[in-house]
C-alpha cells in the first residue's frame, strides 16, 4: 500500500508538470525563421495597423518576420532597457526623449544610421547628433501651442492675445456658468512640462547656459521667471479645479466637451475634434504662446523617433528601416495626420502626404505648423533639450519636475514666487552636479 | 514535531526540498541582484556602472526627502492596516451571521479585491474628478464646496488611504471569515450557557482561537501596505509635492526616471531592511517553532 | 437562539451598507461607461436615462485590442498559477508544521522578500534568468513570476490553518492504517478546505491582476495578458473618460462573471471546514 501511495503522488506531480507544459506550450525552440523585434510606442489603432500591414508586406517580400510589440509611450524606455539588461533586446525601438537616445548610444547599444538620415533634409532641433553620428530617426514633431474657440471670441468681441494681460483678460471673460477660460495641467508630470511652460519660453527664459550651468535665478532670468509664475497665478481663477490630476487626455476631453475656451495641445486636438466633436472644428483657431510684452512667441518642443539597437539582427534591422522609411513613412504619418508633424522637410511638398483629407481640409493649420519650422522668430524649447548640445543633465532636470512643484507652490499654496524659484533652482542644482 | 521516519515521509521531504528550492531560487536571485545594484552608480540598466560601495546609502540617508518618505510610508501603512483590520474583522463577523441575501452581500463584499489596481485608480479618479466627479458635485451640493481632493496634502493622503482600504479590506474579511469556520460551534454554545455576552465570546473564544491566522494576516498586510506602490502611484504619483511619496515610489522614481539606478536600489534595500526588522520582531513574539501543544 | 428584532434589523442595515460601500464605485464606473460621451459632461445621473446602446466606447476599445486572445492568456496563466501554488504551498506548509526542519524560520521568512521590493526591480533580473533558460517572451515565464508572488502567500496562509489543527486526528487515522498521505487527504484536507479555497482565490487574483511581470516578461502582442493589453489603451494620449470606464469594465467583467458562477463553490468551501463539535 505504501508503494502505491507515493506512486500516486509522483504521478500527480508529473501530471501537473505535464499539464503546465501542455497548457503553456513547450519552452521556446528558437525559431528557424529570422525575425526582427520592433517596439512601438504609438498605441493608436491606426498606427498599429500601419505597422502590422508593413510588417506583413515585408515578410512576404523578404521572408523576415517583423514582430511588433506595442506599449504605452511612458513605458517604452523601461521596456527597452529591461530587454537589453536581460539579454533579449529589441532590434528596433521607439524613444521620445533625446536623453534616452544619448544614454543608449553612449552605452554602445545603438547602431549609427547617419546614412539613412542624411538622405533627407530635416527641420530644426530634431536631429540629435552624437559625436557627429545620427542614431535616431525622428518621425514627428509634437509642438504644443494654444487652441481657442473662435465663436466665443466673436461673441465677446475678443482678439487673439499677443500679451499676457490680453490672454488673462480673454480667459477671465470666458470663465463663468460652469465653463472655464483655460486649462493648464499642474501635476508633477510630463503633461505639465509640455503644456504649461510655453509662456515662460516666450518670455525668453533659458534654464542653462552653454556650460550647463543653471541660470534660472541669475539677474537676467530671475525677474522673467517670477513674472511667469505670477502670471500663472493670475490665470488660476480661470482654470477648472483638479488640474494637478490633469493629463494629456484630460485637456482634450475638456475642450471637446465644451468645458474650456482655450486648450494647449498639438495636432491631435484637431483630430479628436473631427472624430468626437465635429461641430467644434470650424470654431477652433490657434496661436502660439505669447510673452508679456507682445514681442515674442513660443511653442513647447516635443518629438518621437526610432532607434536601431545593436543586436545580431542589426544589418537586417537597418535594411528594414530603410525600406520602411521609404515606403511606409507617409502611411505612418497619416495614422495621426495632424499630430505627427513631419520632421522631414521633403514630406511637406510630397503630394502623397498632402493628399490626406484631413491635411487638405486643415491646410491653414498645416501651414501654421510648417511655419514653426521655417520662421526664425519662433522660440522652440523644452526642458529636456536645454543646453548647447544633447546631454543627460537636462533630462535629469526634466525628471525632477521641479517647475511643477514651483507652479503648485505658487498657485495652490500661495507661496511667493521668489521663494518658489529658490526651491526650484536648488532642486535643479542637485542634479546638475 | 516529528522527524522523518517512514519512507513515504522521505518522499515528502524530497518534495519539500524541491518546492523550497524552486521558490527560494526564484525569489532570492532577483532580490540579491537588486541589492547588488545598490552598490554601484549607474544611469540606467544598460549604462556603465561604477562601484561606489556604500556611497549610495550615505547619500540617500542624508537626504531629508528620504526620511520624509519613510515617515509617510509608516503613516500610510499604519492607517491602512488598522482600518483594514477593524473593518475586515467587523465585516467577517457580520457575514458569519445568517441573514436574508447573505450570499449576495458576501459576493459584493469581495468585489473590490477582484479589481486590478489600475481599475480602482480609474474608478476613484472618476469619482473625484475636479469638475465632473460625482463626489465633487455632491460636496458642492451639500455646501462644503469642491474639496481639493488631490491638491491638499492631507486630503490626498486620505484619498489614497480610503482607496487602499476599499480595495484590500476584503482580504482580511475573507481570511478571517474562513478562519472563523474552524472554530468549533460547541465552544460558543458552552460560553452561551455560561451567560457570556457576544463581546465576551468574541474576546475570549474567537480571538484566541484565531490568533495564528490574525498574526499571519497582520504580518502580510503590514508588508504589503508598507510596500504598496501601484495605488499611490496611479492616484497621485507621490504628489502633491511629495505628500504621498513613500519609499517604494521614491525607489521607483530614482531608478527608472531619474537616471539613478544605484540610488533607487539603495532606497529599495533600505525599505526592505525596515521590513526585515519587522519580521524579526514578529518571529520573536510569534515564532514558527512552538512548544508542542496537545489539546 | 433567536436574535432580537433590533439585532436583526441592525444586521440587515449593516449588510446593506457593506453592499453599497463595496459596489457603488464599480456601479458608477459601469454606468458611466454606458452613457453617451457628451452626457458625461452634463449632470450626473445615478440612474441614467440615456444609455448608449451602440456601446461606442466599448467598440472603440475592442478595435484596439485582441481582447479574446488576451483574456485567454490571462485565464490560462492564472489557472496554472493556482495549480502550482496549491501544490507547492500545501507541501511546504504541511511539512513545516509537522516536522522538525533546521532553519525553517529563515526559509519561510525569506519567502516574504518577494513582497518587499518594488516588483519592477525584481522583474528585470527574472527576465535575465528566464532568457538564459529560454523562456523569455513565453507565458510560462509569467506563470513562474506570478508564483513568486502567490507561493509565499499560500505558504503563510496554510501555515495558519495547519498549525491549529491538532496532530491527534492524523495520528489516529495513521494508527488506523492510513499512510501519511492518506491521513492528509482524509483528515487534514477537508478541515483546511477554507484555507485551500482562500489560497486559490488569492492566487488567481494575484495572477489575473498583475501588470508589472506580465509587462516585462512578454514581448509580443500575441502573448499579452489582459491588464497589459488594456493598459496600452488606458495609457494612450487620447483616452477619455468614456473609453477609460469601458476599459476598466472590460477588465473586470469577466472576473465578475467567473465569480458569480463559482461563488457558490467558494462559499461552500469556506463553510466546509466548520467542525461539528
Amino acid at each position: 500500500m505504501k508503494n502505491t501511495e507515493f506512486n500516486r503522488r509522483d504521478v500527480l506531480k508529473t501530471a501537473v508538470a505535464g499539464a503546465t507544459l501542455a497548457l503553456t506550450g513547450a519552452p521556446a525552440v528558437h525559431a528557424q525563421q529570422k525575425s526582427i523585434r520592433f517596439l512601438n510606442a504609438e498605441p493608436g489603432r491606426e498606427s498599429v495597423r500601419v505597422l502590422r500591414v508593413a510588417a506583413a508586406e515585408y515578410e512576404k517580400q523578404t521572408g523576415i518576420k517583423v514582430i511588433i510589440d506595442t506599449v504605452p509611450p511612458d513605458d517604452a524606455f523601461s521596456k527597452t532597457q529591461a530587454s537589453i539588461a536581460a539579454g533579449t533586446p529589441y532590434d528596433i525601438s521607439t524613444l521620445a526623449f533625446a536623453g534616452h537616445v544619448l544614454l543608449l548610444a553612449e552605452a554602445g547599444k545603438l547602431v549609427p544610421i547617419t546614412k539613412l538620415v542624411s538622405k533627407y533634409q530635416w527641420g530644426p532641433r530634431i536631429l540629435f547628433p552624437i559625436k557627429g553620428e545620427n542614431y535616431w530617426y525622428p518621425y514627428d514633431y509634437n509642438f504644443c501651442w494654444m487652441y481657442y474657440r473662435k465663436d466665443l471670441y466673436k461673441q465677446k468681441g475678443l482678439k487673439v492675445p499677443t500679451t499676457w494681460d490680453q490672454m488673462q483678460e480673454n480667459a477671465k471673460i470666458l470663465t463663468g456658468d460652469g465653463k472655464f477660460g483655460v486649462s493648464l495641467p499642474l501635476g508633477a508630470n510630463a503633461a505639465t512640462q509640455w503644456m504649461s511652460l510655453g509662456n515662460m519660453w516666450a518670455e525668453g527664459v533659458s534654464m542653462l547656459d552653454d556650460n550647463f550651468k543653471l541660470i534660472l535665478d541669475n539677474a537676467q532670468m530671475k525677474p522673467k521667471v517670477i513674472a511667469y509664475l505670477e502670471y500663472m497665478k493670475k490665470l488660476s481663477p480661470s482654470m477648472p479645479q483638479g488640474m494637478t490630476q490633469a493629463l494629456f487626455g484630460t485637456v482634450l476631453g475638456q475642450y471637446s466637451g465644451g468645458q474650456i475656451a482655450h486648450a494647449p495641445y498639438a495636432g491631435r486636438l484637431m483630430e479628436v475634434l473631427e472624430d468626437k466633436a465635429p461641430a467644434l472644428v470650424a470654431d477652433t483657431g490657434f496661436f502660439m504662446y505669447p510673452d508679456s510684452a507682445g514681442k515674442a512667441q513660443a511653442v513647447n518642443h516635443g518629438y518621437d523617433g526610432w532607434v536601431i539597437l545593436n543586436t545580431p539582427m542589426r544589418d537586417e534591422s537597418v535594411k528594414f528601416m530603410e525600406w520602411f522609411t521609404d515606403r511606409h513613412y507617409i502611411n505612418f504619418l497619416h495614422s495621426a495626420p495632424l499630430h505627427f508633424q513631419p520632421p522631414r522637410m521633403d514630406i511637406y511638398d510630397d503630394p502623397r502626404w498632402r493628399a490626406h483629407p484631413l491635411i487638405e481640409k486643415h491646410a491653414d493649420l498645416v501651414a501654421f505648423m510648417k511655419s514653426l519650422l521655417t520662421r526664425n522668430d519662433v522660440i522652440i524649447k523644452s526642458i529636456d533639450t536645454e543646453g548647447p548640445t544633447i546631454d543627460l543633465r537636462p533630462p535629469k532636470m526634466f525628471e525632477t519636475f521641479a517647475i511643477c512643484d514651483a507652479l503648485q507652490n505658487v498657485m495652490i499654496k500661495g507661496m511667493p514666487a521668489p521663494e518658489a524659484l529658490e526651491i526650484m533652482s536648488a532642486k535643479y542644482r542637485t542634479v546638475l552636479g | 514535531m516529528k522527524s522523518f521516519r517512514t519512507s513515504s515521509d522521505k518522499w515528502l521531504l524530497a518534495a519539500f526540498v524541491a518546492c523550497i528550492a524552486f521558490t527560494l531560487i526564484l525569489i532570492l536571485v532577483p532580490v540579491l541582484h537588486a541589492m547588488h545594484l545598490s552598490l554601484f552608480k549607474s544611469e540606467s540598466f544598460v549604462s556603465e556602472s561604477k562601484w561606489v560601495g556604500l556611497a549610495n546609502y550615505v547619500q540617500v540617508l542624508s537626504e531629508p526627502a528620504f526620511w520624509r518618505a519613510f515617515g509617510i510610508g509608516i503613516v500610510f501603512a499604519l492607517l491602512t492596516i488598522a482600518l483594514q483590520l477593524v473593518l475586515g474583522i467587523a465585516c467577517a463577523l457580520l457575514l458569519d451571521q445568517p441573514f436574508f441575501g447573505r450570499p449576495v452581500i458576501r459576493g459584493l463584499a469581495i468585489l473590490p479585491y477582484l479589481l486590478p489596481t489600475v481599475v480602482v485608480a480609474v474608478a476613484f479618479q472618476w469619482l473625484l474628478d475636479g469638475s465632473l466627479g460625482l463626489l465633487t458635485i455632491w460636496s458642492e451640493q451639500i455646501g462644503i464646496g469642491r474639496p481639493a481632493w488631490f491638491e491638499n496634502p492631507l486630503i490626498a493622503m486620505g484619498v489614497v488611504v480610503v482607496a487602499s482600504v476599499w480595495t484590500w479590506t476584503p482580504f482580511v474579511t475573507v481570511s478571517f471569515l474562513a478562519a472563523l469556520q474552524t472554530v468549533p460551534k460547541s465552544l460558543y454554545e458552552a460560553a452561551r450557557v455560561d451567560c457570556a455576552g457576544p463581546w465576551a465570546r468574541f474576546w475570549h473564544i474567537t480571538i484566541p482561537m484565531l490568533t495564528p491566522m490574525l498574526v499571519v494576516i497582520i504580518l502580510l498586510r503590514s508588508i504589503w501596505m508598507f510596500n504598496k506602490f501601484d495605488i499611490i502611484w496611479l492616484l497621485t504619483k507621490g504628489g502633491p509635492l511629495g505628500a504621498t511619496e513613500h519609499l517604494p515610489i521614491m525607489a521607483y522614481r530614482r531608478a527608472f526616471a531619474q537616471y539613478d539606478v544605484g540610488g533607487g536600489a539603495a532606497v529599495a534595500t533600505l525599505s526592505f531592511a525596515v521590513l526585515s526588522i519587522l519580521i524579526i520582531v514578529y518571529f520573536h513574539f510569534y515564532p514558527l517553532e512552538e512548544k508542542d501543544q496537545r489539546t | 437562539m433567536k436574535k432580537s428584532l433590533a439585532a436583526r434589523a441592525a444586521i440587515m442595515v449593516a449588510a446593506v451598507l457593506l453592499g453599497l460601500w463595496s459596489f457603488f464605485p464599480i456601479y458608477w464606473m459601469i454606468v458611466s461607461s454606458l452613457r453617451p460621451e457628451k452626457e458625461l459632461f452634463g449632470q450626473p445621473e445615478l440612474f441614467p436615462r440615456n444609455i448608449d446602446w451602440n456601446f461606442t466606447s466599448y467598440r472603440n476599445l475592442l478595435e484596439l485590442t485582441d481582447y479574446p486572445l488576451q483574456f485567454a492568456n490571462s485565464i490560462c496563466v492564472a489557472l496554472v498559477v493556482v495549480l502550482i501554488t496549491l501544490v507547492v504551498s500545501v507541501i511546504i506548509a504541511y511539512v513545516v508544521t509537522r516536522f522538525r526542519i533546521p532553519g525553517k524560520t529563515a526559509m519561510i521568512g525569506s519567502m516574504l522578500y518577494a513582497y518587499m521590493f518594488p516588483p519592477l526591480l525584481l522583474a528585470i533580473p527574472l527576465l535575465s534568468i528566464f532568457a538564459k533558460i529560454g523562456f523569455a517572451d513565453h507565458l510560462i515565464a509569467v506563470v513562474l513570476a506570478h508564483c513568486t508572488l502567490s507561493i509565499p502567500l499560500g505558504v503563510w496562509m496554510l501555515w495558519g490553518f495547519f498549525k491549529v489543527m491538532p496532530f491527534d486526528l492524523e495520528e489516529a487515522a495513521m494508527v488506523d492504517g492510513c499512510s501519511r498521505a492518506g491521513a492528509f487527504v482524509r483528515v487534514v484536507l477537508p478541515l483546511s478546505l477554507p484555507g485551500i479555497v482562500t489560497v486559490s482565490i488569492f492566487s488567481f487574483l494575484l495572477s489575473w491582476t498583475d501588470y508589472v511581470f506580465s509587462f516585462i516578461l512578454v514581448n509580443s502582442d500575441a502573448n499579452k495578458t489582459l491588464p497589459v493589453g488594456l493598459a496600452s489603451i488606458l495609457g494612450s494620449f487620447d483616452a477619455r473618460w468614456g473609453e477609460l470606464m469601458a476599459g476598466a469594465t472590460l477588465i473586470t467583467l469577466p472576473l465578475f462573471i467567473l465569480f458569480m458562477f463559482l461563488s457558490k463553490y467558494f462559499i461552500k468551501g469556506l463553510a466546509a471546514g466548520a467542525v461539528k463539535g
